[in-house]
């Protein structure tokens, strides 16, 4: 390796290997994915996250949720993400065309997220529930007070607000940080089929059924 | 390995370390700093892993936030600075000529640390863009890539000024990852940041951009010490030095695919996750070459720089091995998503970078500093601390891994359960981050008293008289 002209543009080369198939070519395969139009339903999915929830996402963001919690079910088969209850589906790209910033997380110190908000729903965690589980914590997770502010009662109590156990003057109202957090959280579902959704779970079939 | 004669026409090494004295040691400085504050927030974190009550009262210090925070002081602060002032210096002896632009050098270094006090501080506050090796804020990010150019023009021009057209594997190591890191921080800045691509693509870029910093930057900074010191200290040769470009071409190569690894089983193209096992495998035979070339240093005795290097490169040889191991589906299984890939990276990070980055300053910073390092029991405290505390923090982080890896696989064990069966194992990581902290203290004080000494006039016999260096630092 005598001369620099030689050295430096095969270093351009090698990086450009790896950058032309995993940036480019992934690019022009399904950079321009968009959601599927269900005609039977009459709607596209994934539906795009509105309002608060779309804020939630934010938060999520910012407090690092993503540090903990995956949000990405493999298949059947592969692992226990079916068992447990995380989804019945492998998670595919189109599920995530909304996001603006994609958090597919690597670390499970928690449950996987990617259908929270039907898990939710099917146990009848409500927005109050999940405030007051955010508050406090759970297991590895540490409460998140500081999205609560502590105030005194005058009148009437606030619908939102969380009581506090042995002091009836007091509540927890939760900041519009806590409240777009749950709006996001219980938006979490990612249970519409697709088409790429259906072929790959055959090749599962066998292994489920061997169990 | 390339010393020359000092004679009338060519510089001493004298003179070649004097010209990069003020930006290296100013280099050297802050990424000890870094290391420090690093190591607090890790311990911070670590601590939070088995106790999460602990400091969870205020948003800045969640957990979330202390683990960014300590993943990109230690990258970006302690493993950049650490690795472009290593890399300043071999170039600059191995080209045999003082080192230029160091003006420019020095104002480089400064922007970047004071833009990385922001970025941190921003990270804190909740602007982390939650993509691991990638967390900084988009405000700071283009200063940082010039700041980085700024000091690397310094390192560029050793190479292309060098006296010898013949090049060494330490000089292609040394050089690479000033060329390899701008190219890909700013590929990453624009398609994660300012025109951000859409969906899992993100991922997938992350995921290209991490393995590439770790694999194409930390790592040839590493090993570009690890070739220059064995031979330089032990008077050894290289085994089978022929090889060694073909190692270094591989790692260059293959090196940017194996970031797939990470996404087996994700919501990318299968082949991407493909592309990344089959390069982790085509790996090893880089691991092989460094294996074979640097053998030689672990038989080395008496050398606190070559002791470090030599736990480096077997830090590094295990980790590429584990690195593909874990790659093939039936094993990501279980280690995907645990605290077992938090070891191996930690393995590559704390132990093979960092161990080999130790030993190049122990060798370089007396030759710079024109003064032996002021104490040797530090030295040798910091060596104990270190390895133990590396033992134990990885060591617990993979069984910590291993067990919730299986436990994971089976659904009816709840995450209460599997907190519970690795706590004890979190318990002894935070030991050895604790001790790997207090060894990063001794290295700050022996630096500090050091260059606190050296503001006077080096001592001008002990150029003469490199031996002397050599005894008493290393």
């Amino acid at each position: 390796m005598k001369s620099s002209p030689l050295f430096f543009l095969s270093l351009f080369a090698a990086l450009a290997f790896s950058l032309t198939a995993l940036v480019l070519a992934t690019n022009a395969q399904y950079g321009a994915l968009a959601p599927y139009l269900d005609e039977t339903a009459g709607a596209a999915f994934p539906q795009a996250p509105q309002g608060l929830a779309a804020r939630g996402h934010m938060v999520y963001q910012d407090l690092g949720c993503a540090a903990c919690h995956t949000q990405q079910v493999r298949r059947a088969g592969f692992a226990s993400d079916k068992e447990r209850g995380w989804g019945d589906r492998q998670s595919v790209a189109r599920d995530y065309v909304h996001d603006d910033r994609v958090l597919l997380g690597d670390l499970r110190i928690g449950p996987d997220l990617t259908n929270f908000g039907a898990r939710a729903a099917a146990t009848g965690l409500d927005a109050t529930g999940l405030l007051v589980l955010l508050h406090n914590g759970q297991g590895a997770m540490p409460g998140y007070p500081f999205l609560f502010v502590k105030q005194l009662v005058t009148g009437q109590r606030s619908p939102k607000a969380l009581a506090i156990p042995g002091s009836p003057d007091c509540e927890l109202a939760p900041t519009p940080r806590a409240e777009a957090l749950a709006a996001y959280l219980l938006s979490l579902n990612a249970g519409h089929d697709y088409p790429e959704t259906k072929p790959p779970a055959k090749p599962a079939a066998p292994e489920a059924g061997k169990k | 390995m390339t010393d020359v004669p000092p004679t009338a026409a060519q510089p001493e090494a004298s003179d070649i370390d004097a010209s990069a004295r003020g930006p290296l040691l100013l280099l050297i400085g802050s990424a000890i700093l870094w290391l420090v504050a690093a190591g607090v927030l890790a311990l911070v974190a670590s601590i939070q892993l088995h106790t999460p009550a602990f400091l969870a009262n205020c948003a800045f210090l969640t957990y979330a936030r202390m683990q960014a925070a300590q993943e990109t002081a230690f990258i970006y602060g302690w493993a950049i600075n650490a690795g472009l002032a290593v890399s300043l210096w071999l170039l600059a002896r191995l080209g045999g000529r003082p080192l230029r632009a160091t003006g420019l050098a020095a104002v480089g270094a400064i922007f970047w640390n004071l833009a990385l006090t922001v970025g941190v501080a921003g990270i804190l506050a909740g602007d982390l863009t939650g993509f691991a090796f990638f967390q900084l804020p988009a405000y700071v990010q283009p200063i940082l890539l010039v700041a980085y150019a700024a000091v690397a023009v310094a390192g560029v021009l050793a190479w292309i000024g060098r006296r010898h057209a013949f090049t060494f594997a330490t000089q292609w190591y040394a050089v690479a990852p000033l060329f390899v890191f701008p190219w890909v921080f700013s590929v990453a800045q624009v398609t994660l940041l300012f025109a951000p691509v859409h969906g899992t693509l993100q991922a997938v870029v992350a995921a290209w951009f991490g393995q590439n910093f770790g694999a194409l930057v930390l790592a040839p900074f590493a090993l570009a010490a690890a070739y220059y010191l064995l031979p330089k200290i032990s008077g050894r040769p290289v085994h089978h030095y022929d090889y060694a470009a073909h190692g270094f071409w591989a790692l260059l190569v293959i090196g940017g695919w194996a970031g797939g690894r990470q996404l087996i089983g994700g919501p990318v193209p299968v082949w991407v996750a493909t592309a990344g096992i089959i390069a982790s495998v085509l790996l090893l035979f880089h691991y092989l070459v460094v294996a074979v070339n640097l053998a030689g240093v672990l038989g080395a005795r008496g050398s606190t720089a070559l002791r470090f290097a030599a736990i480096g490169l077997l830090a590094y040889v295990s980790g590429g091995a584990i690195n593909a191991v874990t790659a093939i589906r039936a094993v990501a299984k279980f280690s995907q998503f645990t605290f077992f890939s938090v070891a191996q990276t930690q393995l590559l990070l704390d132990g093979a970078f960092t161990f080999m980055i130790f030993g190049a300053i122990y060798f370089l910073t007396p030759r710079l500093a024109g003064r032996p390092w002021p104490s040797a029991a530090l030295m040798r405290i910091h060596f104990t601390t270190v390895l133990s505390g590396l033992v134990l923090k990885v060591g617990g982080l993979f069984v910590a891994g291993w067990i919730q890896g299986s436990d994971l696989n089976h659904a009816a064990v709840g995450f209460p359960a599997i907190a519970g069966h690795v706590r004890v194992w979190l318990l002894a990581a935070t030991a050895g981050q604790a001790l790997m902290l207090l060894g990063s203290l001794a290295l700050a004080l022996n630096y500090t008293r050091l260059v606190a000494v050296c503001i006077e006039p080096p001592v001008a016999e002990f150029f003469r008289a490199p031996a002397a260096v050599e005894v008493t630092g290393s």
